[in-house]
């Protein structure tokens, strides 16, 4: 079991919303229960734009509610919260019954909640991935280490790949980072300045046009961001390879819906159908199994946490 | 197929309605067309404008999230094709996707080079597509700029959907057209199809009703010139009819000839008077009814150079050969182009006036032969008596042929100017003119009147003479006025009066003043002074009168001789009476 302390993230925003048909009250919190049809089925979100994702979850949401019937599930509902110390808090009290993320909001709450990691979600056809860190080539900044005194622009503040593993990789060099509202302002000469650009496409201009000193972003949109321009960016890390996301499951929740949810998500991209509500979820790929069980997917992962944990829980 | 004036009119009308409708139409959707395209590239103006606005901020501030957001929300606005917005070297921020295959791509090489000199909008046009270009500076660091790409192809269709509303349009207003030509041309034709049939009917001798004057236009002058032609036609019939009942009516024979003088018309008198009809003197020549007056070879030779005669005596020939004088007077009708019409022939019988007047001059005969003749013979005895031819006769029997003699003396007189005063009526009284000197025979005149003179005690005063004067007469004919006028004088004047006689030349006039001391000329009686046979009621006028015949001789004579006879007079007073001469000098 891991449990986290609960972090609030952001303000307080909780939207419940329904999907799929039946009729039926929340599946009990703590305690095995037996399969309902008319049971309701939970999937949880965090986001600070609840009606978008409630619009990417649902088609998911539906498709997979039935195709458990056989386990008393007749009703999906979809909870959007605004922080990861939220959604802590509806696993905790069993609102949320299934939590979909990538690695590190997921460690996070792993610790604060009872869950059991249960798949690995591919998307775009990539089961890990990683991110750079890079600046422009002519800037002189020849390693992670000639950061020191400069500014780097990260991504989101709850990006994985666009913050949380970058700034926990170059932490883990030894680099002490600060946090910065102004890409111009003054950096101590033993620190790396960072800040949020918000956007990828933000982060590479923001390079490219010496806005700051370095970026980091996602291995995979890197070549794609840089394009013809890449030979005027040099890439200074790259960090390990983690899981894209991680389906887990609220410990308390009946074991027959979580082995019927297993079986169903594991072969949604088996068939047409699955594929196609895969594709419109957020280009999933497919989901497997976690390979060397739970606590080797997420190794890496929690060696990285002392460097943002304190970022996770703002 | 005839065409009738609606058909025309309404052809005319509509075809130049439809015309207008056709060029308005074709002007509207013209202009519609340039306001459209106009309006639509400003509206890409106006909107890439706007866009690089709303992107400054983003590009000061390198936000390409913001500046894809701006693009994505452009790019959902009408007719634009694609955006982009790019750096101040021209390469592209983002085109608006996520994906944004754009990125880095560098602008066109005329929009960098504009774009790195001016913020004007460069607008540039490619088929239906527009593409505007504006750079975005910030103070006057240029910053990047935005490319919008803006379909005009729209703008065919709205122009097609604008010329089918605005044909639609042009349609109705054609149908507007030819129904307002109906009914203008219904309002311009009943009115003349009203003329018409008034027309018709005034030609089949109807009567027709005045036509309304409905409008001030043409047509209304129609009408109301209609109904001025039909009243005049009215008063020219009632004209016609009255000139041929006075023509019928009248007692002169008409007769109306052509230029060549064939008779064209006689009225009933000169139908009459030939003993024909009109329409057997219609077609003849005038000298077939007019004998030629004496003098000429036809009646129309007798003309005048104005084609008008006046007082020509000749003769009609009737039907039955009989000859019947008549006076013809000719006037020519209107003068025409061609030449006169023709002649206007009034003759007057005059029949009884030659018998009247042949009845007089065998009165004058019979008097001169049956009267004058034996009286002269009588006289003669009765003087041969007087003078004692028959011896001693007593004292009655002188007394009775004293009385005889001066009676047969007074009614010579009085044949004698009976026979003058028809002279002078007839013209038959010869003038034997000649200029003299005025004086001697005043003179001659006084000196004959003289012992007239003495026979009463009245003496003859020649108080005032013109020595020289000379006047162009017939001195018999003056001597006879003159003695005339001074035996007058006599008459009415008391015994031992005297007569002055005065001769005078005034302002081209020799003037011969006679004036008596008598009782004047009453009033009642002055007007008829020159009246033959005139004789005042007066008592002691009728004893004083001669017979009655001298002044009016007087008068005629002096006339003839170109002078004047007038008198001045006062009751109680006397009269004087001036004989007024033409002086030859």
């Amino acid at each position: 079991m891991i449990r986290l302390a609960a972090v609030l993230i952001g303000a307080s925003l909780i939207v419940v919303m329904a999907c799929g048909g039946g009729a039926g009250g929340p599946a009990e919190p703590g305690g095995i229960t037996s399969p309902a049809p008319s049971g309701v089925i939970t999937f949880g979100s965090i986001s600070l734009n609840p009606t978008h994702e409630h619009e990417v979850f649902r088609p998911f949401v539906s498709h997979v509610v039935s195709r458990l019937g056989g386990v008393g599930i007749g009703r999906g509902r979809i909870v959007v919260v605004d922080s990861i110390s939220k959604m802590v808090e509806e696993l905790k009290n069993g609102r949320v019954d299934v939590y979909i993320d990538s690695p590190f909001p997921v460690a996070f709450v792993g610790k604060r909640a009872d869950i059991d990691l249960l798949l690995r979600r591919w998307k775009r056809g990539s089961d890990t991935y990683r991110s750079v860190v890079f600046a422009r080539a002519d800037s002189g900044v020849e390693s992670v280490a000639d950061l020191t005194g400069k500014m780097i622009a990260f991504g989101e503040p709850f990006s994985t790949s666009g913050f949380l593993m970058p700034k926990a990789a170059l932490a883990s060099t030894g680099l002490r980072l600060d946090n910065y509202e102004d890409a111009a302002a003054s950096v101590p000469p033993d620190r790396v300045g960072y800040l949020f650009s918000n956007d990828a496409e933000n982060t590479l201009f923001w390079v490219l046009k010496s806005k700051v000193d370095a970026g980091a972003v996602n291995e995979d949109y890197f070549k794609g961001l840089a394009g013809s321009r890449i030979s005027e960016l040099k890439i200074l890390l790259t960090t390990k390879g983690v899981p894209r996301n991680l389906v887990c499951v609220r410990q308390s929740l009946d074991p027959l819906v979580t082995d019927a949810l297993r079986k169903t998500l594991l072969g949604m991209d088996k068939d047409e159908e699955g594929a196609a509500v895969l594709k419109g979820f957020e280009e999933t790929s497919k989901f497997d199994l976690l390979l060397g069980g739970p606590e080797q997917q997420l190794a890496g992962i929690m060696g990285l946490m002392q460097y943002i944990e304190e970022d996770l829980g703002q | 197929m005839r065409i009738g004036l609606r058909g025309r009119f309404i052809a005319f009308v509509s075809a130049i309605v439809i015309a207008f409708g056709v060029v308005l139409t074709a002007l509207a959707v013209r202009v519609q067309n340039d306001r459209l395209r106009h309006e639509l590239d400003e509206r890409g103006k106006l909107l890439t404008t706007v866009v690089a606005n709303h992107a400054t901020d983003a590009l000061a501030l390198l936000d390409v999230s913001q500046l894809r957001q701006v693009i994505d929300d452009t790019l959902g606005q009408e007719n634009v094709l694609g955006a982009v917005i790019f750096d101040e070297d021209g390469r592209v921020f983002t085109d608006g996707s996520v994906e944004n295959p754009s990125r880095h791509q560098l602008i066109d090489e005329a929009a960098r080079q504009h774009v790195a000199v001016s913020d004007a909008l460069l607008v540039e046009f490619s088929g239906d597509v527009m593409t505007v270009t504006k750079a975005v500076y910030l103070g006057d660091r240029l910053l990047g700029g935005v490319r919008l790409s803006y379909s005009r192809a729209g703008l065919a269709e709205d122009q097609a959907m604008l010329a089918r509303k605005t044909a639609l349009v042009g349609a109705v207003f054609a149908v507007l057209g030819v129904l307002a030509a109906a009914l203008l041309t219904e309002a311009v034709t009943r009115p003349l199809k009203e003329v018409i049939a008034a027309t018709r009917a005034v030609s089949e001798g109807k009567s027709v009703p005045a036509l309304q004057v409905r409008t001030a236009d043409e047509i209304g002058e129609l009408a109301a010139a209609f109904n001025e032609m039909t009243r005049r036609l009215q008063e020219t019939t009632v004209s016609r009819d009255y000139l041929d009942r006075v023509l019928e009516t009248m007692g002169e024979c008409l007769v109306v000839t052509r230029r060549n003088g064939t008779i064209a018309r006689a009225n009933n008198a000169a139908c009459a008077l030939a003993g024909a009809t009109e329409e057997e003197l219609v077609g003849r020549h005038c000298s077939d009814l007019f004998r030629a007056p004496e003098g000429y070879t036809s009646l129309l030779h007798a003309l005048n150079p104005d084609g008008s005669a006046q007082g020509l005596e000749t003769e009609l020939l009737t039907n039955t050969g009989e000859e019947i004088p008549v006076l013809v007077s000719i006037a020519a009708m209107d003068e025409s182009p061609e030449g006169r019409r023709g002649y206007v022939i009034v003759a007057a019988d005059i029949s009884e006036r030659l018998r009247v007047e042949r009845q007089r001059e065998e009165f004058v005969t019979m008097i001169h032969h049956e009267v004058r003749t034996p009286l002269t013979a009588v006289r003669g005895a009765i003087g041969l008596l007087d003078g004692g031819v028959a011896g001693d006769l007593g004292e009655t029997g002188r007394e009775l042929v004293a009385n005889a003699l001066r009676n047969s003396k007074r009614m010579e007189r009085l044949v004698n100017d009976i026979l003058v005063s028809r002279k002078l009526d007839f013209g038959h009284m010869s003038f034997h003119l000649q200029e003299v000197e005025l004086m001697p025979v005043v003179e001659q005149a006084i000196e004959a009147t003289s012992a007239y003179g003495d026979e009463h005690e009245i003496r003859f005063d020649l108080d005032e003479t013109a020595p020289g004067a000379r006047v162009q007469v017939d001195p018999d004919r003056l001597i006879q006025v003159l003695t005339n006028v001074l035996s007058n004088a006599v008459r009415f004047s008391a015994a031992g009066d005297v007569v002055k006689v005065g001769v005078t030349r005034i302002s081209g006039l020799c003037r011969v003043a006679v004036a008596d001391s008598g009782p004047g000329i009453p009033e009642k009686f002055r007007d008829q002074v020159f009246e033959p046979f005139a004789r005042a009621d007066e008592a002691n006028w009728r004893n004083r009168s001669g017979t009655g015949l001298g002044m009016s001789i007087s008068k005629a004579i002096i006339e003839e001789l170109g002078g004047t006879i007038s008198f001045d007079t006062e009751v109680g007073v006397g009269t004087t009476f001036h004989i007024d001469i033409p002086d030859s000098e």
